[in-house]
């Protein structure tokens, strides 16, 4: 094998072996650099290659977590300087000049409906297919229905939505046509994730209530569900943090108001909500609209990214089930 | 011959005769629960619904698309070849919605080109080389990413990114000698183009790619990893020739799986495309994507049955495509598990 020496750190060599075993005497600073000095030691060409590799996929790294950054700061340089609580809490008014209370509270109103709806379909669910059914047929079917649903575009449970809960029941536009269609959206995530908890579940806890002769239902709801609680909770707080964002779906279900929803059903039940108010604000020529698109936006990404945080920080463990 | 007829004719008798001893049986089992026996009963039956309520929206999702969009497939002036007709004129009955499809493609096949090996490097450098201590951030960030709702995505991009390809980009590159020769990228352009859609759809399929392609290499065994550097293969070729090709078909998955996002994206698609009823021939050409037909006309054409049924004809398309991305992902994970003994 060719050993050409291409480089002239090659003499520093002998400084490598002391950073194996990591010794604790060593001040950390001078770690990081003896750490930073053996990353770029090159004495071979496959060794230049290999440095050469490991910089490309870095910068492949930082390329994409860039967007982030970019688009939180645009938003910020916006939109930050319209952030006050007056901007939350009066409705828009006139040539819509106010603040956006109306979708704050609709999307408030969209989330509860829909997870009123959808938390408990797919707890309950996956409830059944962990702790009641055999593996089998109908696990698969089930997990395989929600995995599908999971990937069924977002404006085509707009379009169902509209044709189906709107036209078709005949319930409207409104509150409960949107909080449906975005409950339909909750049930893959929620079901995976809970199932996923209920899964981490140890046995022996289910053996033990059983064995001092609870039923399977009351060791179900006493010691499963309890256990698997904080896989449950990130499950739910993901799937309100998607649908939270979801614009597509409520075009043609929810409407949209400048007031509050005064009832259930009927026009007077038609709901503003974050996204949407963005969508109309850009669509519009006004120029101080945009400045509101992006407070808004900003608004909106702040709560979606602490709910997403949240969710994170109540369980590490629960994996994000994509497949 | 005569063999064969009394065996199926058994079969097919004695289907629904173990069936009904099932039902018989069930019931016999009701009738003599009591007490907590009982409840645990009911609350299996009862938890039933909602495990299959999945399935049904499934089922009632395809029955409505197709309830709504069987008009325009029996009608004279529509019929399946709408899907291959590349004129959309509803005002003189003409439904082709092959330049949709041909857009969203375009569309999605540019950005998956880009998304797939900068997620792909991403993921590796995530996996393989990463100190842990900013390992834990970045995956942050990347799950932050990917919660980022799709019309803030759009706002940013319509806003910054559609200026920047009309003021830099397009001059810059039109005017480089060593570029402008290039077909795509001729034409003017206001920067609504399928170049910014395609970008801002690679954004937000980054977080997906790298999220799942990370998973993926983080389950390649670390016997794999070690067999491969003791041989004396340096750590990047190790990445790439042992850890990548034993996490292919998780990575194929991932590719599948955000190929299906990408066809289904709306809102920052529908922004930034410039919604131009054109098939596009150079990156700076405007297009129009199935997602963005759905939202902006299906409004306006509620009250004309065949224009509305045309569009969830659209929708269908949409659906069935979504639902294929989905088979076939899984059948890729199961396929990769199986060949690679890692089940």
């Amino acid at each position: 094998m060719v050993k050409d020496r291409v480089s002239e750190t090659s003499n520093e060599v002998g400084e490598t072996p002391a950073l194996t075993p990591i010794q604790p005497e060593i001040e950390r600073k001078t770690r990081l650099l003896l750490w930073v000095r053996a990353q770029l030691l090159v004495r071979t060409r496959r060794e230049l290659k290999d440095l050469l590799l490991k910089i490309v996929f870095a910068v492949a790294m930082l390329i994409v977590v860039l967007p982030f950054f970019l688009v939180v700061v645009n938003l910020a340089a916006v939109g930050l300087g319209g952030l006050t609580l007056d901007f939350f809490t009066t409705l828009p008014g006139p040539s819509l000049a106010g603040g956006v209370r109306n979708a704050l509270v609709g999307t408030i109103l969209l989330v509860l409906v829909a997870g009123a709806v959808g938390i408990p379909l797919s707890v309950l669910g996956a409830v059944y297919i962990n702790e009641y059914s055999r593996p089998g047929k109908v696990r698969s079917t089930v997990e395989f229905a929600s995995d599908v649903l999971a990937g069924i575009p977002s404006i085509v449970f707009g379009a169902f939505g509209f044709a189906f809960i709107v036209v078709f029941l005949g319930v409207g536009m409104g509150l409960v046509s949107g909080g449906l269609t975005l409950a339909f959206m909750m049930i893959p995530t929620v079901l995976r994730t809970t199932q996923e908890a209920l899964r981490q579940v140890p046995v022996s806890l289910r053996e033990a209530s059983l064995a001092l002769g609870a039923t399977k239902w009351t060791t179900t709801w006493r010691v499963t569900i309890r256990a698997a609680f904080p896989g449950i909770v990130t499950g739910v707080l993901l799937a309100i943090g998607r649908v939270m964002g979801e614009t597509a779906p409520l075009i043609f279900t929810s409407g949209n108001s400048l007031g509050l929803p005064t009832s259930l059903v009927g026009p007077g039940s038609w709901v503003a909500s974050l996204p949407y108010t963005i969508w109309a604000y850009v669509s519009d020529p006004r120029p101080y609209l945009q400045v509101k698109a992006h407070t808004t936006a900003l608004a909106l990404l702040i709560i979606v990214l602490a709910v997403d945080v949240v969710a994170n920080y109540i369980s590490r463990r629960v994996t994000r089930r994509l497949v | 011959m005569t063999s064969e007829e009394p065996s199926g004719n058994s079969l097919l008798l004695r289907f629904p005769r173990r069936i009904w001893s099932y039902v018989l049986g069930g019931l016999r089992t009701v009738r003599r629960v009591r007490g907590p026996a009982a409840q645990d009963l009911v609350g299996k039956f009862v938890l039933l619904v909602p495990a299959f309520a999945g399935s049904a929206l499934i089922i009632l999702i395809l029955t409505f698309l197709w309830y709504e969009a069987a008009p325009i497939f029996l009608d004279p002036r529509g019929g399946p070849s709408i899907l291959v007709q590349p004129i959309w004129d509803p005002n003189r009955d003409l439904f082709g919605i092959s330049v949709f499809i041909v857009g969203s493609f375009v569309c999605t096949f540019l950005a998956i080109a880009m998304a797939v090996p900068l997620g792909v490097g991403a993921a590796v450098f995530l996996s393989e080389f990463c100190p842990l201590r900013i390992r834990t951030p970045i995956r942050m960030i990347v799950e932050m990413m990917a919660a980022i709702p799709s019309i803030v995505y759009g706002l940013w991009a319509y806003v910054v990114m559609v200026p920047w390809i009309r003021d830099s980009f397009a001059p810059a590159v039109q005017s480089n000698p060593l570029t402008s020769w290039m077909p795509w990228f001729q034409g003017s352009t206001n920067g609504l183009s399928v170049l910014a859609g395609s970008i801002i759809l690679a954004i937000m399929l980054l977080p997906t790619v790298v999220a799942v392609s990370d998973d993926a290499l983080q389950s390649v065994p670390r016997t794999y990893r070690e067999a491969s550097l003791a041989l004396g293969a340096t750590k990047t070729e190790t990445a790439r020739k042992i850890v990548v090709s034993a996490a292919i078909p998780g990575i194929g998955a991932a590719i599948v799986l955000s190929l299906g996002r990408a066809v289904g994206e709306t809102m920052a698609v529908l922004m930034v495309t410039g919604n131009s009823l054109q098939i596009p021939y150079s990156l700076f050409d405007p297009t129009y994507v199935m997602t963005s037909i759905i939202t902006n006309q299906l409004g306006y054409a509620f009250v004309f049955p065949l224009w509305r049924s045309a569009l969830f004809a659209v929708a269908l398309v949409l659906l069935l495509m979504s639902i294929s991305f989905t088979v076939i992902a899984k059948w890729f994970v199961r396929w990769g598990m199986k060949t690679r003994g890692l089940v």
